[in-house]
């Protein structure tokens, strides 16, 4: 493998003269051919000559000529796309028996939509919807309006979408999704919409001719057929008019939702609206088209790629390969019609949600609506268009500037938004921090989670570096003027924000664990105790942060008598912080049940052959101990809390009763929020069903080996519920 | 990097192999004769594609960290590893772990990870890395007894669609815990019971 052997070659090898070509200044051409065949005779079977930089990379970019599973270039039909247009693969008109031709038309549009489909979800455009000739190929079609208007909008679209993820940056491991060279996608983007509109009008002239009763007929007569069969007109003229109307308004909702500040979200309501009854036109129209392929009505469509079943003229997914990433060709199946219509249907309710939000300027109201968006799993094209709305021009929805943004969710008045504290670098490099949290809460759970774990070094770094300014400037409080005073309070209020936002990022770092599956049984106990000590801290700020509000009310001097009663109750806990308690309570009851299990040795017993639970503790939870998040987080303190754990003592003192208790108290407090509400609910009813399995635990008897305690998910997302089994 | 094929592990219903967990021979990668066992057993096996270049970038570099399970003269298993700086951490790798169908759940994986784990630890490796398919419920449970986490998602990693795990193994410091145990099985660990492995790759 090393390439010492060439090297001792060079001496053996005298290069011939007088056949050397000059090339310039001290540089000649010389034929090496003996120098490699020298080399080789030095080399055993198996070693190799290369570069120092050779790696495991180069090594697996390296392709075997001939080898199906790597050369692409040998899977295909066609050497270009020019000699599979000579072997008449993709014919315009597609026949000349235009009943025929319109039926194929159609199949053309619905295989292009299953493969647009296929793209989002992940794979290449050159192999999706590029594999469609009539596509590669836009001055071919211009004689055929139907389909060249229909492969216009097509490629506008693509080029819209495109560019909407490629401005978002949310695709960093689906980057297949952006690479466009060699495919003709710089059209004439305005005009693709007049021609529709064209096509559609005439569409639906033919539809109203073939409808109108005989005595009027005469008066339209001018109008020709959409094509020869007079049975199948009506129902043609509709297949075709859905199909038509969709693309039309799906280009239409790309460009209201690209209109800066959110502008165009309503009237994009309006176009989704429209599509989405498109689209179920078009799944209506499925029987038909298949009564005409077939003659009869056949269910068997499921995994056809489209409406009519039939096999659509024109693609090659081969043709493409050679512009595939310099990887082996990737596996594509195209999704079927039916799921692709699911998919949009799908992504315009994911993208009717965005519109729908009422860019509240509050943080929390943002990174509230941004969670519970990711909950429905929206895929990229749709988290795209949210991060785009959310920040545009280093902006939140592109009007509010980021320190104004801060200062609201720091419950300072509205005037210090124009302080020129904002002008601080520390201050500066705080908006870089909630900008990009914003564009990392859009991408996919996996990127958010490794982003999450990275951003809390910066948030905590922050904190020091803007506790140190704030030191620094004001640290000597002794005579503050009335200015200094100001400041001194945004850094209070900012600060604490900060360290409350950090623990908030923290909780979403650690939940998220459990929806990619990261943990193993045996590490929930561990996991739920880390949930437990950040949740503590979270539910600490909030509180802290809940009583300066009220603080800041009063000094507005506005609802003096409200702020009075506000702190005559403040002996009661706020609700949102009630709410992080019911959280705490049963993250601590599953560590302390889980512990007690453990102890008792009733599951969980570990091998440890080369690690112990200290290591993988270390392994989880690195990126918040290095943090310090929370302070004084340990292996030995989780150890502590831990290894005493009894189920005796647990029964006696029950975490469960108690996040039940609190559920049910606070859930009047949060009567206008559905999310909160369901939220409880759900909290309430873990606690519930693990109140139940600790009881029975302990009464059939702790030691029984016949008793199976598992832990399954079928309450809550991440808080467990122990299912108890006799086996 | 290994991923396994798509015909789902399933083989509840493939007949079982009658022999003795001490039939099973293990030897170490001893030269380019083995190469051809390695890579047919792999191309067999798992669904990614790899050039003969992969091959030798792994057992050239790394000989000592390959091994190969024979039974009776017949290759049914094998395990390819590398280690390395990265990131400033000195760090051992899984690249490909296979164990042929009649031969799963008898713990010939996990006898072969384990001595690559063993050198890899003996060569001053801080921990040891692999991917496994998210589906691959009879690798990632193996690994998960000797000590590994599921360290990170990889969205869609491999060419046919399906996300990854990072798993890691981080080995004890000894700075950490200076009167660790030196019996709970560090050392030698050539016989684990064969109850406690499981179907492969």
């Amino acid at each position: 493998m090393e390439g010492q052997a060439a090297g001792e070659a060079v001496m053996d090898v005298s290069l011939p003269e007088g056949n050397s070509i000059t090339s310039g200044e001290n540089t000649v051409w010389a034929d090496i051919s003996p120098l490699l065949d020298a080399a080789c005779r030095d080399l055993e079977d198996g070693e190799l000559i290369h570069g120092e930089n050779f790696n495991l990379f180069a090594a697996m970019s390296a392709l075997e000529i001939m080898d199906p599973k790597m050369d692409s270039g040998i899977v295909c039909k066609y050497y270009s796309v020019n000699e599979a247009i000579e072997n008449g693969a993709a014919p315009v008109p597609i026949s000349l028996d235009k009943s025929v031709d319109v039926r194929c038309t159609i199949d053309i549009m619905d295989h292009l939509l299953a493969c647009e489909a296929t793209w989002h979800k992940g794979h290449s455009l050159a192999q999706t919807v590029f594999s469609c000739i009539y596509l590669l190929r836009p001055e071919r079609t211009s004689s055929h309006a139907l389909l060249h208007s229909f492969c216009r909008v097509m490629r506008a679209t693509c080029k819209a979408v495109v560019s909407v993820v490629s401005d978002a940056r949310t695709h960093e491991e689906e980057d297949l999704f952006t690479m466009t060279y060699g495919l003709p996608l710089n059209g004439d983007d305005d005009k693709c919409l007049t021609m529709l509109n064209a096509v559609e009008e005439t569409t639906c002239r033919q539809l109203r001719a073939c409808k109108a009763p005989s005595s009027k007929k005469r008066v339209i007569e001018d109008i020709e057929p959409l094509q020869t069969n007079l049975e199948l007109e009506e129902g043609y003229c509709r297949a075709l008019l859905c199909r038509l109307r969709f693309r039309k308004h799906f280009y239409h909702v790309l460009a209201c939702l690209r209109r800066p500040q959110g502008r165009g979200l309503e009237l994009a309501r309006k176009h989704i609206a429209s599509c989405i009854s498109e689209l179920e036109c078009a799944l209506s129209s499925s029987e038909f088209l298949r009564s005409v392929a077939f003659g009869t009505y056949d269910d068997q469509i499921e995994d056809k790629t489209t409406a009519s079943g039939c096999e659509p003229i024109g693609f090659d997914a081969s043709l493409n390969c050679r512009l595939s990433a310099p990887t082996p060709p990737r596996a594509i199946k195209i999704l079927s019609w039916k799921k692709a219509v699911e998919y949009f249907i799908k992504l315009l309710h994911d993208l009717d949600v965005i519109c729908s939000y009422s860019l509240d300027p509050s943080l929390e109201s943002v990174l509230h609506f941004v969670v519970q968006f990711q909950k429905s799993q929206p895929d990229l094209v749709a988290r795209a268009h949210l991060q785009r709305l959310l920040v545009q021009d280093g902006k939140l929805y592109g009007q509010d500037p980021v320190f104004a943004v801060i200062t609201r969710a720091a419950a300072l008045p509205e005037a210090t938004k124009n302080h020129d504290i904002q002008k601080n670098e520390f201050i500066v490099q705080l908006g870089q921090l909630v900008l990009n949290l914003l564009k990392i809460l859009c991408t996919n759970s996996a990127w958010k989670r490794r982003k999450l774990g990275k951003i809390i070094q910066d948030w905590r770094v922050i904190y020091l570096q803007l506790e140190l300014a704030f030191k620094k400037e004001f640290g000597e409080n002794a005579s503050v003027s009335n200015d200094e005073n100001v400041c001194v309070k945004i850094f209070q209020h900012i600060l604490l924000w900060v360290e409350e936002q950090t623990y908030w990022i923290a909780s979403q770092f650690l939940i998220l664990g459990f929806e990619l599956e990261l943990y193993s049984p045996s590490e929930y106990c561990m996991v739920y105790w880390y949930i437990y000590v950040v949740s503590i801290k979270l539910a600490e700020k909030t509180h802290l942060k809940t009583a300066v509000t009220c603080g800041t009310g009063k000094r507005k001097g506005k609802k003096k008598r409200d702020c009075l009663k506000d702190v005559a109750r403040d002996y009661r806990i706020p609700p949102a912080v009630l709410f992080l308690q019911c959280q705490i309570c049963l993250a601590e009851g599953l560590t302390m049940m889980l512990a007690a299990l453990r102890n008792e040795h009733m599951m969980f017993q570990s091998l440890n052959i080369f690690n112990t639970e200290h290591e993988r503790f270390i392994q989880h939870f690195d990126l918040l101990q290095k943090a310090c998040i929370p302070d004084h987080a340990s292996y030995p303190s989780f150890n502590e809390s831990t290894n005493y754990a009894r189920l005796s003592n647990l029964v006696m003192y029950n975490y469960f009763k108690d996040a039940q208790r609190i559920a049910k108290e606070v859930k009047s407090s949060f009567s206008n929020d559905p999310d909160k509400l369901a939220e409880l609910r759900r909290l309430e009813q873990v606690a519930e069903h693990n109140n139940v399995a600790l009881n029975v635990i302990c009464r059939v008897g702790v030691g029984d080996p016949s008793l199976k305690v598992s832990f399954e998910f079928n309450h809550h997302p991440y808080f467990a519920t122990a299912v108890v089994k006799r086996s | 990097m290994e991923s396994k094929k798509n015909e789902e592990e399933e083989e509840h219903g493939t007949e079982k192999l009658e022999f003795e967990a001490s039939e099973i021979e293990y030897v170490s990668y001893g030269g380019e004769h083995h190469l051809p066992l390695v890579m047919s057993l792999v191309d067999q096996e798992l669904s990614e594609p790899y050039s003969i270049f992969t091959y030798r970038y792994f057992v050239y570099l790394w000989p000592q960290l390959s091994f190969l399970a024979f039974h009776r003269g017949k290759c049914v298993g094998t395990v390819v590893c590398k280690m390395g700086e990265h990131r400033n951490t000195f760090r051992g790798y899984i690249a490909m772990l296979v164990v042929i169908k009649p031969y799963r759940g008898r713990g010939i994986a996990t006898e072969l990870v384990t001595r690559s784990i063993q050198v890899m630890m003996e060569s001053g490796c801080e921990e040891v890395t692999l991917e496994a398919e998210v589906t691959n419920k009879g690798a990632l449970a193996l690994y998960g007894r000797l000590g590994f986490i599921r360290a990170k998602r990889l969205f869609r990693y491999y060419l046919n669609g399906v996300d990854a795990f990072r798993l890691k193994l981080l080995f004890p410091r000894q700075d950490l815990h200076p009167l660790a145990d030196k019996d709970d099985g560090h050392g030698h660990t050539d016989h684990i019971p064969s109850e406690r492995c499981c179907e492969l790759h």
